[in-house]
C-alpha cells in the first residue's frame, strides 16, 4: 500500500506500507538524476578515437555484427570507464557526506581529513620505494594509509570528540603534512616517475578495465546497506551530539564506525581512480541544493550527484582534443566548480532576501 | 623426370615465395621481462609502441627498430613534453619517422594504440599498472629503465637483444669505440686514475647517477668517481639517475673534471643558464668551486647526454672535444 501524504513542513510525501517514508522531490531529484547520468553515458560511450555511433551500441546490445574495433571500443574502454567513474564519484561523495554530518562542518571532506592523503602517501612511497611491488596488491596499501590516518585521528582527537571543529583542524593538520610528504615526493623524484605520480594525482580513469570494475563494484555494493543503516544514524548525529545521545545513539561507537566506513570508501575510491578532489564537498553541498534532504535521502542523492559528475568530466576529458592532457579530477572541478558557485550565489541571494 | 624436378622446383620456390615471408612475419619466441613476466614477442617487431620516450623510445629509434607509437607525441608525431627527444639526441623528427603519439601525458589512449595496430609495447618498470589494458591489444615487455642494475647502455644492449637487434648495437658501439679513442688522444692528460663528478640542477644540485649516457661515456674515457662525503650504499648514491646534493658540498666538490647541466624538465639548458641557476641556489660558487677557477668545469645539455644511448655517449664525447679543443 502507498500513500501520498503532505508532511508537516508542506511537502509532499510517499508513505509505503513498511512505514518507509520518502519525500516525493527527493525521489523526483533522484530519477532525475538517473535519467541524466544515463544520458551523459550514453553520450560518453560514443566518444574516442574509434568512430562509433549509437547504431554500434544499439548492435553490440542485439548481438549483431560489430567491428572488433567498435567492440574493443565500447566494450574494453569505454563502458568500463563510465561504470569506474560513477561507481568512484559515488563513494567519494557518499564519503563527504556521511563525513560533513560526522564533523557536522559543511567543509568536510576525505580531502580535508587527510583520508585521501593517508591512502595516497602510502600509494605512492610504494611506488617510489618499490616500484616492482605487485600493483594488485596497491589498494591494499591505500587502505592502510587511510586507517592509518583515521586511527591517528581518532587518538589525536579522542573517540568522544569526533563531532565538531576538533576533528576538522586535527585533520587539516594531518592533511597538511602529508600534503608535503606528497610535493617532496614529486618534487624530488626522477622526472619519469614525477610526471607519473603527478598524472595519478590529477585523478585517471585509464585504469579502469572489467576485473578493476568488479573489484570496485564490491566496494559500491557495499555502501548501499552503509547508507540504510548510517544514514539514520546520521539524522539523529545532525541534530548534535547531546541531542543524538537523549536519542539513544551510542555517539562514542557510531562516529568512530561512520569514520571506519568512509576510509574504507574513500581509500578505494583514491585506488582505483586517485584522489577526486574536492567532489567531496562539491557534491553534497549541489545535492542539497536540487534537493534538500537529511539522512537517507541527502546519502542518495549525494551519491548519485557525485556519480554523475565523475562520468560528466571524463566526457569531457574524452570530448576534447586528444592531445591535450586533462586529468579526470580537473575535469571535475571544470564541470562541478561553476555549478558549486552558482548554487552558493543563489542561495546566498535566498538568504538575503529572507533577512 | 626432368620436368618433375623443374615442378618441384617451381613449387619449391613458390613456397619460398610465399610461406617464408609470412613464418618470417609471424616468427615469435617467448622471453622474460624485468618483472619476470613470460611472454611471445614477434622475434623482429614492425610496429612497436614505446611508454616512455627518452629511456626506451630513443634507444630503440638510434637501433633502428620500428617504432609507430610514443607517449608524449601529438597525433602527428610532434612532441609535447618540454624536450623532444628524438629530435634532440638523434637529430631526427618524429613526424617524418611516421611516429604517432598514443594519448596525453596521463590519459593514454587505449583506442588509438590499438589503432596503431603495434605488434609490440614496451614499457618501463611503472608501466605495470597499465599491463593488463595493454595486453588485450599487443604483448606488452615490461623493462628495468631505473632499478635494477641499469647503468649506461645496458638498457640499450638488453632492448637491442629482446628486438634482436645485436647486430645494429654492435656497430653503434664499434664506431663508438673509434669515437672514444679518438677523444681520449686530444684530452691534455690521460684519464686514466683521474676523477669526474656530474651533477644535473633541478631546483636543488643533484649527483648524477650511473643510468646515463653521460656516465658511461665519462667513464669509458677512463675517469674514475670522485668519492664524495656522506655517500654510501644507504644513499642510494651510485644507481639511479640522480640523488640530492648539499648545496653547501657542491662548492668543495674537487674532482679532476667536473660536469654540470640543468634540468631538461626546466627552461634553458645552455652555459649561460646553468651558470645563473647555480647562482640562484649556491651564491658566490665561482669563488669557492676549484674545478670552475682553474677551469676544470663542463657545462653540458642535458637532454641531449642523459638518455641511455650511444647517441648519448656521443653528445658527451663531442662537448669532452670542444672543452679539450679550449684547453
Amino acid at each position: 500500500m502507498i500513500k501520498v501524504t503532505t508532511g508537516l513542513h508542506g511537502h509532499s510525501i510517499l508513505r509505503l506500507a513498511n512505514g518507509l517514508e520518502i519525500r516525493v522531490h527527493n525521489l523526483v531529484t533522484v530519477m532525475v538524476l538517473l535519467c541524466l547520468g544515463i544520458l551523459v553515458g550514453g553520450a560518453s560511450i560514443m566518444m574516442g578515437t574509434t568512430n562509433t555511433g549509437m547504431g554500434d551500441l544499439i548492435a553490440l546490445i542485439g548481438g549483431t555484427g560489430v567491428s572488433d574495433d567498435a567492440v574493443f571500443a565500447i566494450m574494453d574502454v569505454r563502458l568500463p570507464r563510465i561504470l569506474l567513474g560513477f561507481m568512484a564519484g559515488w563513494c567519494v561523495a557518499l564519503t563527504g557526506a556521511m563525513l560533513q554530518s560526522l564533523a557536522q562542518n559543511p567543509l568536510a571532506d576525505p580531502g580535508l581529513l587527510g583520508l585521501s592523503q593517508g591512502s595516497m602517501v602510502m600509494i605512492m612511497l610504494m611506488l617510489v620505494l618499490f616500484p616492482a611491488f605487485p600493483i594488485i596488491f596497491m589498494p591494499l596499501a591505500g587502505f592502510a594509509g587511510g586507517i592509518v590516518i583515521a586511527v591517528l585521528l581518532l587518538v589525536l582527537v579522542g573517540r568522544h570528540h569526533t563531532g565538531g571543529l576538533g576533528i576538522v583542524l586535527m585533520g587539516i593538520a594531518i592533511e597538511t603534512t602529508l600534503s608535503s610528504v606528497t610535493s617532496i615526493l614529486v618534487l624530488y623524484t626522477p622526472a619519469e616517475m614525477s610526471y607519473a605520480l603527478s598524472s595519478w594525482l590529477a585523478g585517471s580513469l585509464f585504469r579502469s578495465d572489467w576485473p578493476t570494475v568488479f573489484g570496485f563494484a564490491i566496494w559500491f555494493a557495499a555502501s548501499i546497506p552503509a547508507i540504510l543503516i548510517i544514514g539514520r544514524k546520521l539524522r539523529s548525529l545532525d541534530l548534535g551530539d547531546h541531542m543524538a545521545m537523549a536519542l539513544g545513539e551510542p555517539v562514542h561507537w557510531t562516529k568512530p564506525l561512520i569514520l571506519f566506513v568512509s576510509v574504507l570508501l574513500s581509500a578505494a575510491a583514491t585506488t582505483a581512480v586517485g584522489p577526486l578532489v574536492f567532489l567531496g564537498v562539491m557534491a553534497p553541498h549541489l545535492a542539497g541544493f536540487v534537493s534538500p534532504a537529511k539522512g537517507r535521502a541527502r546519502l542518495f542523492l549525494s551519491a548519485m550527484m557525485g556519480g554523475v559528475l565523475v562520468i560528466g568530466a571524463d566526457s569531457l576529458t574524452r570530448g576534447i582534443s586528444s592531445d591535450v592532457a586533462l586529468p579526470t579530477g580537473l575535469a571535475i572541478m571544470i564541470v562541478g566548480a561553476p555549478l558549486f558557485i552558482i548554487s552558493l550565489r543563489i542561495r546566498a541571494l535566498r538568504q538575503s532576501k529572507m533577512i | 623426370m626432368r620436368n618433375l624436378i623443374l615442378m618441384f622446383a617451381f613449387f619449391a620456390g613458390l613456397q619460398m615465395a610465399l610461406v617464408d615471408p609470412l613464418a618470417a612475419q609471424t616468427a615469435s619466441h617467448t622471453v622474460r621481462d624485468d618483472t619476470g613476466r613470460d611472454l611471445v614477442i614477434p622475434d623482429h617487431a614492425k610496429r612497436i609502441i614505446a611508454l616512455q620516450e627518452p629511456m626506451l623510445a630513443v634507444p630503440m629509434l638510434e637501433l633502428g627498430a620500428k617504432v609507430v607509437g610514443s607517449y608524449g607525441r601529438a597525433t602527428d608525431g610532434s612532441g609535447l613534453l618540454a624536450v623532444d627527444f628524438i629530435a634532440t639526441v638523434l637529430d631526427q623528427d618524429g613526424r617524418t619517422l611516421g611516429l604517432s603519439g598514443v594519448g596525453p601525458l596521463g590519459n593514454i589512449d587505449l583506442e588509438r594504440i590499438r589503432a596503431l595496430k603495434p605488434d609490440l609495447i614496451i614499457g618501463g618498470e611503472t608501466d605495470g599498472d597499465k599491463v593488463d589494458m595493454l595486453s588485450q591489444i599487443a604483448p606488452v615487455y615490461l623493462h628495468n629503465v631505473r632499478s635494477g642494475d641499469v647503468a649506461g647502455f645496458t638498457t640499450q644492449r638488453r632492448l637491442a637483444s629482446v628486438l634482436g637487434a645485436d647486430q645494429a648495437f654492435d656497430a653503434l658501439h664499434a664506431d663508438y669505440q673509434t669515437k672514444l679513442d679518438t677523444v681520449r688522444d686530444q684530452l691534455p692528460f690521460d684519464p686514466v686514475g683521474k676523477t669526474y663528478l656530474a651533477v644535473v640542477i633541478y631546483d636543488q644540485i643533484n649527483i648524477v647517477g650511473h643510468m646515463s649516457g653521460v656516465i658511461q661515456a665519462i667513464e669509458d674515457l677512463g675517469f674514475t668517481r670522485a668519492d664524495l662525503e656522506g655517500d654510501g650504499e644507504a644513499t642510494g648514491y651510485g644507481r639511479g639517475f640522480a640523488v640530492p646534493l648539499s648545496s653547501e658540498l657542491f662548492a668543495r666538490l674537487n674532482p679532476d673534471l667536473l660536469f654540470v647541466m640543468n634540468s631538461y624538465a626546466g627552461g634553458k639548458r645552455d652555459e649561460d643558464a646553468i651558470r645563473a641557476k647555480l647562482d640562484a641556489i649556491v651564491p658566490g660558487w665561482e669563488r669557492f668551486s676549484k674545478p670552475e677557477r682553474e677551469g676544470r668545469i663542463l657545462f653540458l645539455d642535458s637532454a641531449k647526454v642523459t638518455t641511455p644511448t650511444i647517441a648519448s655517449a656521443r653528445h658527451t664525447l663531442d662537448a669532452i672535444a670542444q672543452w679539450a679543443a679550449q684547453n
